[in-house]
């Protein structure tokens, strides 16, 4: 048998992994990324003459009962139409039996390559809470994401934020089982240790200890005020508002946290438009110094007439 | 908060304000009510006058503009009543029209908010 | 099924399988655990006789002899028995078991007695690979996984040829052979001028031999893993999936 060079066999390697879309309306074009979960690749549509991105599950070995779990995955994930969550336009098996979903490709930044540019404070604020807003709708219709950092979030060509990567997104049907896309199938109540998802540095405390099936929405708003926090990171005059609106986010006990991503989304706006916040209660010197600063051109005026009413008092005396 | 209603509170507190510092001219130190009250209404007067604009139109330059206006206008029939203090009259007039034009165009509630 | 135990539930209870020849090595059946245990030996034994090379420093005869000494001892006394998919792979555990082999056999300095019906193994050619490719900067420990990832593949080439000349498809595999293991540069232009068939042709069939070849690739694995938990994780880690 003829010797394999490490060369060869990392190409084989790769031929194996790669998608086999020759049954399908797609064109292979290149690797977009790889994770955990599959590979992400960019591919022609023939029909609809469009590029498309296409997730396939590299799960070597599938069942039906798995693949039908991961089809009504992709099913209730393509349902949920929200400029903020990127489209599922087609949902397939490949000849291989690998599950694939075919998406939206977003032409764009990453959230973190995002950050890395001059963005303003303010701008990085209204970024997020557009995240929070599609992941607000997301949750309102059963989904919880599970794996949201800067990485799964894109920041389009115009300027559009989009949520990507829902593949390890957990639902809870009507009989309170909850399904989830890595097969990992249990009924509510059970605990399964030891099963980790997401990305550590966002996930939240409940994810790391490996309780999958006691997680509900407050883990997603744990890893959005992990997003919070690398967004204002190293970012000058950040307002004790902006830490509170944080910290809340991410307390270690979910009971402490923003119930909803709305709840979230709203003190964001409060921050942005110079309101009070829920999260954090100014003194009185720090309300006036908001307010002051809120209505300065106002303030500004009036110091000028009272300034010019002394100057006229002044003069008029000489 | 209507825009009008905005005005005329910020009117009525700037003029009495405006007439108070009357108190500083020992000559009309005895008048002082009688100025400070007409300052007062003058003040109202150009607030409603300046409210009423800022629910009609939405714009921060035209609204400045026609509080300036309004409040030198105003200011000078007052010093030509008092047949004199033109300069110490008119320029804070057209000052409070100016703070109360921009105040008028930047707060309150719009008028299609009002009238559902 | 029981949902909890079909993909590796909590229990990570050894599914009913006979695909797995690490489950079939504990069989009552003398017959099933033999066969268990050539698929096995087939699958290790090179990477096994490399790695006693690198890491303990014998010579050719003497790492031959200890290669074959272990594993006829761990069919004597059937060592997978104590393998345990929640601990480690079962790659892992076969390099530990077989570093205590070489570790016990060095300090009883003993005449190892070669074991029985091993005479078809190619230790000549492994040898010749190894003299010709030993540089590696990788450890012991990644230097065998290396081994075995490439003794896998081989021997899913080797499948694959055979199942394509049986089934009258050898064309599939010669263009598999000449796109993905040859070192020239073709183009599908140039294969299909060479086996007179169109591009699109020689696109469908190397499709359908990739596809071929993962699931054999696959196949094997599944002989050589206990539990579903444990081939998925193999696969990905196989297939380059997670680095």
């Amino acid at each position: 048998m003829k010797w394999l060079s490490d060369e060869k066999l990392n190409h084989l390697r790769t031929v194996v992994s790669e998608p086999d879309f020759s049954a399908t309306k797609y064109t292979f074009v290149k690797e977009l990324g790889r994770g955990g979960m599959g590979v992400v690749c960019l591919a022609e549509d023939r029909e609809l003459d469009r590029l498309v991105a296409i997730k396939v599950l590299n799960t070597p070995d599938i069942t039906e009962d798995l693949r039908n779990r991961m089809i009504r995955e992709a099913q209730i994930i393509a349902r949920l139409e929200h400029p903020g969550i990127v489209p599922v336009h087609d949902v397939g098996t490949l000849p291989d039996g690998r599950i694939f979903y075919a998406m939206k490709y977003v032409r764009g930044n990453r959230l973190d390559e995002y950050a890395a540019q001059n963005v303003s404070l303010r701008d990085r604020l209204r970024k997020f809470q557009s995240v929070c807003d599609a992941v607000a709708f997301a949750h309102a219709h059963g989904v919880i994401h599970r794996d949201l950092k800067p990485q799964n979030i894109m920041i389009g060509s115009f300027g559009e934020v989009l949520v990507l990567d829902w593949g390890v997104a957990k639902l809870v049907d009507r009989e309170d089982r909850t399904y989830s896309s890595d097969g990992i199938y249990s009924h509510s109540g059970d605990t399964v240790e030891g099963t980790v998802i997401g990305t550590q540095n966002y996930m939240s405390p409940e994810q790391a200890r490996g309780e999958i099936d006691q997680l509900d929405e407050r883990a997603d708003i744990y890893s959005l005020g992990a997003v919070l926090s690398f967004l204002l990171k190293d970012q000058p005059k950040v307002s004790k508002a902006a830490q509170a609106i944080t910290s809340k986010a991410m307390a270690t006990a979910k009971e402490n946290r923003y119930t909803s991503a709305s709840d979230l989304s709203a003190d964001i706006a409060r921050l942005l438009d110079a309101e009070p916040v829920s999260a954090y209660r100014e003194n009185a010197i720090e309300r006036t110094s908001r307010w002051v600063g809120k209505n300065r051109f106002l303030v500004l005026l009036v110091l000028a007439y009272l300034l010019m009413r002394i100057f006229l008092i002044f003069t008029s005396r000489r | 908060m209507s825009k009008p209603l905005i005005g005329v509170i910020l009117g009525a507190v700037l003029g009495a304000i405006d007439g108070l510092t009357a108190w500083f001219t020992p000559a009309v130190r005895d008048q002082l009510f009688g100025i400070v009250f007409g300052s007062t209404i003058k003040g109202i007067i150009a607030g409603v006058a300046i409210g009423f604009f800022a629910k009609k139109f939405h714009s921060l330059p035209i609204g400045i503009l026609f509080g300036v206006i309004v409040g030198a206008i105003l200011a000078w029939l007052v010093a030509f009543m008092q047949g004199g203090y033109y300069f110490q009259i008119i320029l804070p007039g057209t000052l409070v029209g100016l703070i109360v034009g921009f105040a008028t165009q930047k707060y309150g509630t719009p008028a299609e908010a009002t009238s559902q | 099924m029981d949902p909890d135990t079909d993909i590796g539930g909590p229990a990570h209870r050894f599914p009913a399988t006979n695909h797995s020849a690490i489950i079939n090595a504990r069989s009552d059946d003398s017959s099933v655990r033999r066969r268990a245990f050539d698929t096995i030996l087939a699958s290790y034994w090179k990477p096994a006789y490399k790695y006693i090379r690198l890491k303990w420093h014998a010579d050719n005869e003497d790492a031959k002899d200890l290669t074959q000494g272990f594993f006829a001892s761990a069919f004597e006394k059937n060592y997978f028995a104590t393998y345990d998919a929640r601990k480690a792979s079962f790659q892992t555990f076969l390099r530990t078991c077989l570093d205590a082999f070489v570790a016990n056999e060095r300090k009883a300095g003993r005449r190892l007695k070669r074991g029985g019906d091993m005479d078809h193994l190619d230790f000549a050619a492994a040898e010749q690979e190894l003299a010709a490719h030993a540089s590696s900067t990788l450890s012991p420990e990644d230097y065998f996984y290396r081994e075995w990832v490439r003794w896998m593949f081989t021997l899913a080439v080797d499948a694959f040829r055979q199942r394509c000349e049986e089934s009258g498809r050898a064309v599939h595999f010669q263009l598999f052979e000449r796109y993905d293991l040859s070192d020239d540069e073709v183009s599908y232009a140039s294969l299909a001028k060479d086996f007179g068939l169109d591009t699109t042709t020689v696109n469908n069939y190397l499709a359908a031999a990739r596809r071929d070849f993962r699931r054999i690739v696959l196949e094997k694995l599944r002989e050589i893993t206990a539990t579903d938990e444990e081939f998925r994780t193999e696969a990905r880690s196989l297939l380059g999936i997670e680095c």
